[in-house]
């Protein structure tokens, strides 16, 4: 069910942040602006070595060095990182602890990439620090190393760990993850043709603009940790476990963070090692990663294999969806590693068998929708290859293949083809599509790509607290950080209309665990939909408190507290989306410039409308950056790391980027906080299948390998 | 130059972290937003340290510190400047404009109520860096199209990708005051 969009009071209207004068004039304090008295400054030694035991390290020379108050290594902080491997995506907890064999410390040995860390030193000055680094003498021996997922696999491989490259699961389990639908040999007996396909995508870091840094602050066995998280409650608990203390002996902080796009809502390694050295030193300590540091230490996206097999008859149907996936995880298994886009299709019998895979590159880390953009990419380029081949609009092949709801498993709104009808009519999808792909006679050619989704936007439990004074001022505590997205500004929205006064007298207190409840963090595009809901059941139990007692006097306050924890219903939630995009290709170059992007999206309510298109512009755009440039490269000869920083990776600039049009389809599906579902995540999912399809528009060249980089189309152009 | 406030050169050396070193220093007098600074700096600090860790206007951010991303520009004699590729004392003399500098009497930039009014903070870690970059542009061009900021503003990354938004805010600055930035 839904419902046409009324206006409501606050929400809905532009609105400036909260803390927009913060941001423009630079008072607001990200972590590495923090100073608290005789605090020290850290730095991190990293390996040289993609694979190495370590023999011996000698830290005298450093440790003599004046100004030079501490140095770790593994012999002497053994600090097991639980966030940092294992888990599998899933929150790592006390009994995967004790179960996993496959343990990863803030120190290992051997290090198992370039970039894994060796040695830590706390000094007076960063430069003494650095100086420091210099000075500690390490002993390897240099071990054979593998980069590649499916060598890696290969019987006669380096070996990362004992239990062989196959990443083993919470469980010690050592097998692909395998997920099966219906009858897959039935449905490929159905199909009247047979399509197959290899992509591969590439190693896309997060690289959001603030480098990882934490200032750790011991107060007797209180640690009070400053530090850029996405999730301050998730990261309280990991650092409470990881150094054997309670959560209440752990405090953490975070008023500002330059950007997450999805790598922090754990604790990190540079919360351990500060806190370590500032436990050896008994002073508090600032540990600052350099650029290098942040691409190293932990990366994004996993690079993956994607081999598709699919079943289809000649009205266009698909029967059958085989996919056997290969995700590079680096050398611990910090996340899931998963390649998703194949349940976006309706046809009932689908089969994929998903390895990730131990490698000697750095870690990947979550990075903004973890699992979809790079298997979007896969599947819906095998599509639109296979509706071009059967003469087939790629729109109208998506009409008839995409998931719908059924009756047993309804949506509790659908909005996919509404979302694809309004980008075809914006975009002028049939003026813009070649007929015939590669038909602009010169050597610059012109073409149009589509691409659909739909994700998750599913309630969760969450918590909130709101307290109104005698002065009829409310203030709303919610454990959320505002990573960017504006969930200060959103919280206080929603607080705002569910208790129908101005936003400004309501002030949102956010970012520090002694002062917040429980929330879920800013990941999986969650902090709307769940710590919003929390919100407007806090503000109705305080409006509960109001109508028995009055409003309060004096000195008094009311609070209100809720945790709300939905039952599930059976219906699937979802926010969706049609992209559209014209590129032009210069054959001569291999350069492809963005023309025209239209991006159409179904996410419930818009709460605030102007950071929710700002939300899908830059998700569009790092799309775009992960479509035709980005990517840690590494040389197979020495397996070193070749692409990085912002240059060597090529980020998109200003003048790289186009005007992305973003429409949304405004619904209330009576879920969620006034109807609102998920943004932020969303937007980047679409971006590289539609680059991909828009350049097999435009020359007849379907490439199949991301990025699409000037020597990949030249090479294939040839 | 005009008269400017003279910050007292014992009041920055206590910000200084204790000496345990002989680093070699060099004496220079800079201004900074204004106000006179005289200050002992080490030889291998970058401008940016200088104005983070030592004059504490921590506005300015470090996002590479290999001149990639733009994110520490200021202004140094009207121009921009990547701050952490511009070493201390080459400053010696200089006058320098940092974001905290562009409120007048507590009233914003044009710029700045531009930046607010268009959303152009996201994560708000590059702009500062934005600011000062487009400051410098509009004291140039004071009516930039959209092509000329996106022109000069290349050289500032914003990962958040909120380049739309930016180059909305600055057009629109000086559309509205003729560049009066």
């Amino acid at each position: 069910m839904s419902t046409a969009i009324q206006p409501l009071t606050t929400i809905g209207h532009v609105t400036p942040r909260v803390d927009a004068i913060e941001r423009v004039t630079g008072q607001a304090k990200y972590t590495n602006d923090l100073k608290l008295p005789g605090m020290l400054y850290a730095r991190v030694l990293r390996s040289p070595h993609p694979h190495a035991r370590i023999r011996h390290i000698d830290t005298s020379a450093a440790s003599r060095l004046p100004g030079v108050q501490a140095v770790i290594t593994h012999e002497n902080a053994q600090v097991i990182w639980g966030a940092g491997a294992v888990a599998g995506g899933r929150q790592y907890s006390d009994a995967i602890k004790e179960i996993t064999r496959q343990r990863r410390y803030i120190f290992n040995n051997p290090v198992r990439c370039v970039g894994d860390a060796v040695a830590a030193v706390a000094a007076t000055d960063r430069h003494i620090a650095e100086q420091a680094l210099a000075l500690i003498q390490v002993d390897y021996e240099v071990l054979p190393f593998v980069l590649e997922p499916e060598a890696a696999l290969a019987a006669d491989a380096p070996r990362i760990w004992p239990e062989g490259n196959l990443c083993l699961d919470v469980q010690n389990n050592c097998a692909p993850v395998v997920s099966e639908h219906g009858d897959l040999a039935a449905g490929f007996a159905e199909a009247d043709q047979i399509f197959a396909q290899r992509y591969d995508t590439g190693f896309v870091h997060n690289a959001q603009l603030e480098p990882r840094c934490a200032l750790a602050h011991w107060q007797g066995e209180t640690l009070t940790l400053y530090t850029p998280s996405q999730g301050i409650a998730n990261c309280r608990h990991d650092m409470a476990r990881d150094l054997g203390l309670e959560d209440r002996q752990v405090r953490v902080v975070c008023h500002y963070m330059g950007g997450g796009f999805g790598n922090k809502n754990q604790n990190q390694d540079a919360d351990l090692i500060a806190a370590t050295l500032a436990r050896h030193t008994k002073a508090p300590v600032m540990l600052e990663y350099t650029r290098r540091d942040d691409w190293l230490g932990m990366h994004g996206r996993w690079p993956t294999v994607q081999e598709y097999k699919v079943g289809v008859k000649k009205d266009g149907t698909v029967t059958a969806i085989q996919l056997i996936g290969y995700s590079g995880m680096g050398p611990y298994r910090k996340n899931a590693g998963g390649i998703s886009g194949i349940e976006l299709y309706a046809c009932p019998n689908r089969y994929r068998s998903l390895s990730p895979v131990y490698t000697n590159r750095t870690t990947s880390g979550n990075f903004r929708a973890p699992s979809e953009p790079h298997g979007v990419y896969g599947i819906q380029s095998i599509m639109d290859d296979i509706a071009s081949k059967l003469g087939m609009d790629p729109v109208e092949f998506t009409l008839k293949n995409m998931l719908r709801p059924t009756a047993e498993h309804p949506f509790t709104n659908y909005s996919l083809d509404a979302c694809m009808q309004m980008g075809v009519e914006t975009f002028d999808w049939q003026a813009r599509r070649k007929a015939t792909p590669g038909s602009d006679p010169g050597p610059i050619k012109r073409g149009a790509g589509f691409s659909f989704m739909m994700f998750r936007a599913a309630l969760g439990m969450s918590s909130a607290v709101v307290q109104v004074d005698a002065q009829q001022h409310y203030t709303v505590f919610v454990g959320v950080t505002d990573v960017g997205p504006g969930a200060k500004t959103t919280m206080g929205m929603i607080a705002a209309e569910a208790l129908g006064v101005p936003l400004s007298q309501v002030t949102v207190v956010s970012g520090d665990t002694e002062r917040c409840p429980y929330s879920v963090g800013e990941s999986g595009s969650r902090t709307t939909i769940m710590t919003g809901m929390a919100v407007v059941e806090a503000v109705k139990d305080l409006q509960q408190q109001i109508a028995a007692r009055g409003m309060p006097t004096g000195n008094d306050v009311l609070v209100a507290s809720a945790t709300p924890t939905p039952v599930p219903d059976g219906t699937m939630r979802q926010c969706f989306g049609a992209h559209f995009v014209e590129v032009e290709v210069d054959t001569r170059l291999g350069t492809t410039r963005i023309v025209k992007y239209v991006a159409v999206h179904e996410s419930g309510r818009i709460i605030n409308p102007q950071t929710a298109r700002d939300q899908i512009r830059g998700a569009v755009i790092q799309g775009i950056g992960q479509a035709l440039h980005e990517d840690l490269l590494y040389d197979p000869v020495s397996g070193q790391p070749l692409t990085i920083g912002y240059y060597r990776a090529r980020h998109l600039t200003h003048l790289d980027v186009p005007t992305i049009e973003v429409h949304f389809l405004e619904v209330d599906d009576g879920y969620g906080p006034f109807g609102a579902k998920t943004v932020g995540e969303s937007g980047i999912i679409l971006t590289p299948a539609a680059v991909a399809n828009a350049i097999f528009n435009a020359t007849g060249i379907r490439m199949t390998s991301l990025p699409m980089t000037r020597d990949k189309l030249l090479g294939a152009l040839r | 130059m005009r008269d400017t406030p003279d910050a007292s050169s014992a009041s920055l050396q206590g910000n200084r972290p204790p000496s345990e070193h002989n680093s070699p220093s060099t004496a220079i007098s800079l201004t900074v937003n204004g106000v006179r600074h005289h200050v002992d700096v080490e030889d291998r600090w970058t401008l940016v340290e200088l104005l983070r860790d030592h004059l504490d206007l921590t506005g300015t951010k470090l996002g590479c510190d290999r001149s990639e991303c733009g994110a520490c520009t200021v202004l140094l004699n009207g121009q921009p400047v990547y701050a952490c590729a511009h070493l201390a004392v080459w400053a010696d003399g200089a006058d320098v404009q940092t974001v905290e500098g562009l409120a007048r009497d507590g009233h914003l930039s044009p710029l700045q109520q531009a930046f607010i009014e268009h959303n152009a903070p996201q994560c708000g870690f590059c702009t500062p860096g934005q600011l000062m970059m487009a400051t410098a542009l509009l004291n140039t061009i004071p009516r930039p199209d959209a092509a000329q900021v996106q022109q000069a503003l290349v050289g500032n990354l914003c990962r958040c990708a909120n380049y739309n938004a930016i180059v909305e805010a600055v057009v629109a600055a000086g559309a509205q005051q003729g560049g009066a930035a």
